[in-house]
């Protein structure tokens, strides 16, 4: 089992360093931008090279990293940190039409620059891994972390995940109509049109497989992809039935992001649970994106650790005073999803 | 232009380009550029390869030969006065 | 723990569209780098890359896929998948299972479209055809709806090491019980934005690469895809075995963002502790696929790691110099290679080497020749400094 030691986040909201989720800070144009720290931490001459997604994952990384001593490994998700470099890569391409061109946007575009920079600055040989795979980027470096804890008893790894907006991702979603018109009003999840709000974030958390001292465990996690609804509460089903046998979940934490499309995923996944199952929401404090449920994990943890949450979280008020087990549910543009186990230490 | 006016505006086109946080009076004529001084690298040094074509008009094909002109700011000044094309 | 095996695979490169090709021409010494003719760059017609000189169109036409939005990276990856996929017999009743999980590395992903992506990143117009294509994940999410996998599916990216972490990742899903077979490797297709990249790191040749050599220039380009299908010894009693899956390591070297450390301890540490995990000492190593870029850093590097490592390094040879660097697929074609290795008890020749790197005395092997090997290592290292090792066993 995964246990999860520390944990931080840069959001849209004031999460980092202090954590305040009472006030709703709410987008800007139609975006919420993350809110960046002033990164005393890192070293200027380092900070130069960082794309905006790595300095958000570096600073939220670099609070966990002074405590969290040595680490067996660095595993990373994201679906388009460097983007924005490809992106300036590609104007020069174009601009210069093939000529003299600089190369620092080219090797700032890898996405693996995150979890490098982390095994540079901190010198680190360990498991060094980048997951991009789109909306399940986040899962897919869970499961590996879940793996590599139990391959290796006593072991601990960095966890983290960034995604930023950029223009290259904030254009191509908005032409596939992904997102909300600019101009729209009212509710965020009951606006009743398609599409979301833009969101960027950084999540990182210090993962063993030591319960000792831990915030909250992962019994398990799974990905899918289907654009069938049925599938995937009968796949949920299963699920529950397999990790949580004998005991509910107290608490769902809904992926929901406002897009008219994707709500019968959400509610058949609601529907499937007993009555009493609380049902809250973090998307309007996060916005959409990749790896948003990398942020969802730390409301989990959030929430497990303090056993309180903001009312503008509540879609479903819980029923059960002490919260133990939370099921994070989250699917991306109706194709690929999860289902998260946490349970709290 | 004067060598001082040269040197000025290299210096805020070095920290442009490579996205330095100094000032231009920050940057020593005599400092090394790689290595202890302003602590560039080898991409840096092709960064500034670049910023010499682009500036003024100078071709450099081995970044070996770079690192000959690429010490400090005074070296980069003296090769700019020889081979500038624009 | 569970040995792994590889039941199916299959390749695409500068060399041919099949396995079986591409075995004639490394044993023939073939070299598949030539100027590149298929993109609209500056470059064509000049730089030499090891290019499949099949048009995205005729691709396509040859895999009946007729979709809009398809980008050539996503075709190369389908044609190597449909192969790998055929020769481990995997019916697609099979594909659909929950225990069949499938990992893909890719390094350009969809961004092979360079000048679509940056009208559409522009949004001056309406969008392409290729507003989902461009995404690292599109080839994957491509294959899943494609073959309607309900299993794991995922996508890495570290660089050149992408497939060979791919290959590593499915094997560990096998050991962790998660899965029951993985379809794992990569794909990368030569592109603009790749193109320019190197160049502008000053690491691409100009003429056709000459790994290992003292007087090696850079690399040259490819492109391919490559798959294999692993599978547990429990769950393949009765199926034809190409190879075992003896070890595997990844670490990161540490350093620098693009280029090795001069000690190469990430290579060292990657070679050294894929031997531990086999359960191996350097010696039964009997044949090295080297990652062999012919940049200076790298090759010079992993003869270092390699001297640190073997008191007398194995025989070695870089195939890069038959396909040039593809990158994000490198590690599986490679993988593919070393299989073929070790099925036919051969080595094929490394190509242009003519004088080896004086200060390590090392020369790959020059010359086909048939010879017993058992035990045989693949390097991938990437930007990032992300290194890999796989080892490769005789069954």
């Amino acid at each position: 089992m995964l246990f999860i030691h520390q944990y931080a986040c840069i959001s849209a909201q004031d999460s980092f360093p202090e954590v305040n989720l009472d006030a709703v800070i709410a987008p800007v144009d139609g975006k919420l931008f993350a809110r960046e720290p002033a990164y005393d931490g890192i070293p200027k001459g380092t900070l130069r090279r960082m794309s905006k997604p790595v300095r958000m994952a570096i600073g939220a990384a670099s609070v966990l990293l002074k405590t969290s001593g040595r680490l067996d490994g660095i595993i990373g998700a994201t679906a388009n940190a460097g983007m924005d470099d490809c992106f300036r890569f590609l104007q020069q391409i174009i601009q210069y039409e093939e000529g003299l061109l600089t190369p620092g946007n080219f090797v700032q575009s890898t996405p693996n620059a995150m979890p490098a920079q982390v095994s540079m600055m901190t010198q680190n040989h360990g498991y060094n891994m980048t997951h991009v795979h789109l909306g399940l980027a986040f899962e897919n470096a869970l499961i590996d972390a879940s793996m590599l804890v139990d391959e290796h008893p006593g072991s601990k790894y960095l966890l983290g995940t960034v995604d930023d907006i950029s223009a290259y991702n904030y254009n191509i979603n908005r032409l596939g109509g992904w997102y909300k018109a600019l101009n729209s009003h009212g509710d965020f999840y009951n606006a009743g049109t398609t599409g979301s709000i833009p969101g960027e974030g950084a999540a990182m958390f210090i993962v063993s497989s030591e319960k000792s001292g831990s915030i909250a465990g992962i019994t398990a996690a799974e990905t899918l992809h289907t654009e069938d609804a049925a599938l995937v509460v009968d796949r949920l089903q299963t699920f529950l039935s397999l990790h949580l046998p004998n005991e509910v979940p107290d608490l769902l934490l809904s992926g929901e992001n406002g897009d008219q499309q994707l709500l019968p995923f959400y509610e058949g996944c609601e529907q499937l649970l007993p009555p009493g199952t609380g049902v809250l929401r973090y998307k309007h404090l996060t916005g959409e994106f990749p790896t948003a449920n990398a942020l969802g994990l730390w409301f989990g943890c959030y929430i497990l650790q303090h056993q309180r949450f903001p009312a503008h979280m509540v879609k479903v008020e819980p029923g059960v005073e002490k919260l133990r087990h939370i099921l994070i549910y989250n699917n991306f543009k109706g194709l690929q999803h999860s289902f998260i186990l946490l349970s709290g230490s | 232009m004067e060598t001082a006016e040269l040197k000025e505006n290299l210096k805020k086109q070095i920290i442009q380009f490579l996205n330095l946080s100094v000032t231009p009076a920050e940057i020593k004529d005599d400092e090394p550029l790689f290595g202890e001084g302003l602590g560039l690298d080898s991409i840096d040094s092709i960064e500034l390869i670049v910023l010499l074509g682009r500036e003024y008009g100078i071709t450099i094909q081995d970044p070996k030969e770079g690192r000959k002109i690429l010490v400090d700011i005074n070296t980069m000044v003296a090769y700019i006065e020889q081979h500038r094309t624009k | 723990m569970s040995r792994i095996f590889v039941t199916g695979m299959g390749v695409i490169s500068a060399l041919g569209n099949s396995v079986s090709e591409n075995r004639e021409a490394l044993k023939a010494g073939k070299c598949g780098i030539t100027p590149m003719e298929l993109i609209d760059s500056r470059f064509a017609g000049k730089l030499p890359c090891g290019e499949i000189k099949l048009s995205t169109p005729e691709l396509a036409r040859s895999l009946n896929a007729a979709q809009p939005g398809l980008t050539r990276t996503a075709l190369l990856a389908l044609h190597a998948f449909n192969q790998a996929v055929a020769s481990a017999g995997l019916s697609p009743e099979t594909l659909s299972y929950p225990s069949t999980v499938f990992i893909n590395g890719t390094t350009v992903g969809g961004m092979c479209l360079t000048d679509e992506l940056y009208h559409d990143a522009e949004a001056k117009e309406n969008g392409s055809e290729y507003l989902a294509a461009y995404d690292y994940a599109s080839i994957a999410l491509y294959l899943q709806q494609k073959f309607s996998l309900s299993g794991l599916v995922n996508t890495v990216n570290t660089a050149c090491s992408s497939s060979a972490n791919a290959i590593m990742l499915g094997a560990r899903l096998l050991q962790s019980g998660r899965a029951k077979r993985a379809i794992v490797g990569g794909v990368d297709c030569l592109a603009k934005f790749t193109i320019n990249g190197f160049n502008a790191l000053h690491i691409l040749s100009s003429d056709i690469c000459q790994p290992f050599d003292e007087a090696r220039k850079g690399l040259n380009l490819g492109e391919g895809a490559a798959f294999l299908v692993l599978e547990k010894e429990e769950d393949s009693i009765d199926k034809e075995k190409l190879a075992e899956l003896t070890g595997f390591f990844n670490t990161n070297d540490a350093y620098h963002p693009s280029s090795l450390s001069e000690n190469g301890e990430g290579p060292f540490l990657a070679m050294q502790e894929a031997l531990a995990s086999a359960n191996l000492r350097p010696a039964d190593i009997d044949f090295i696929n080297a990652h062999g870029t012919a940049t200076e850093n790298n090759d010079a590097v992993e003869s270092k790691a390699m001297l640190r490592l073997f008191d007398s390094p194995p025989k070695f040879a870089s195939t890069k110099s038959n396909i040039g660097h593809t990158l994000g697929a490198a590690g599986a074609i490679e993988a593919v290679f070393s299989i073929l290795n070790l099925q036919h008890q051969e080595l094929y020749p490394s190509l242009n080497c003519e004088n080896g790197i004086e200060s390590t005395g090392l020369m790959p092997v020059v010359e086909y020749t048939q010879q017993p090997l058992r035990h045989i290592m693949s390097n991938s290292f990437g930007f990032g400094g992300n290194c890999s090792s796989l080892i490769f066993s005789k069954v």
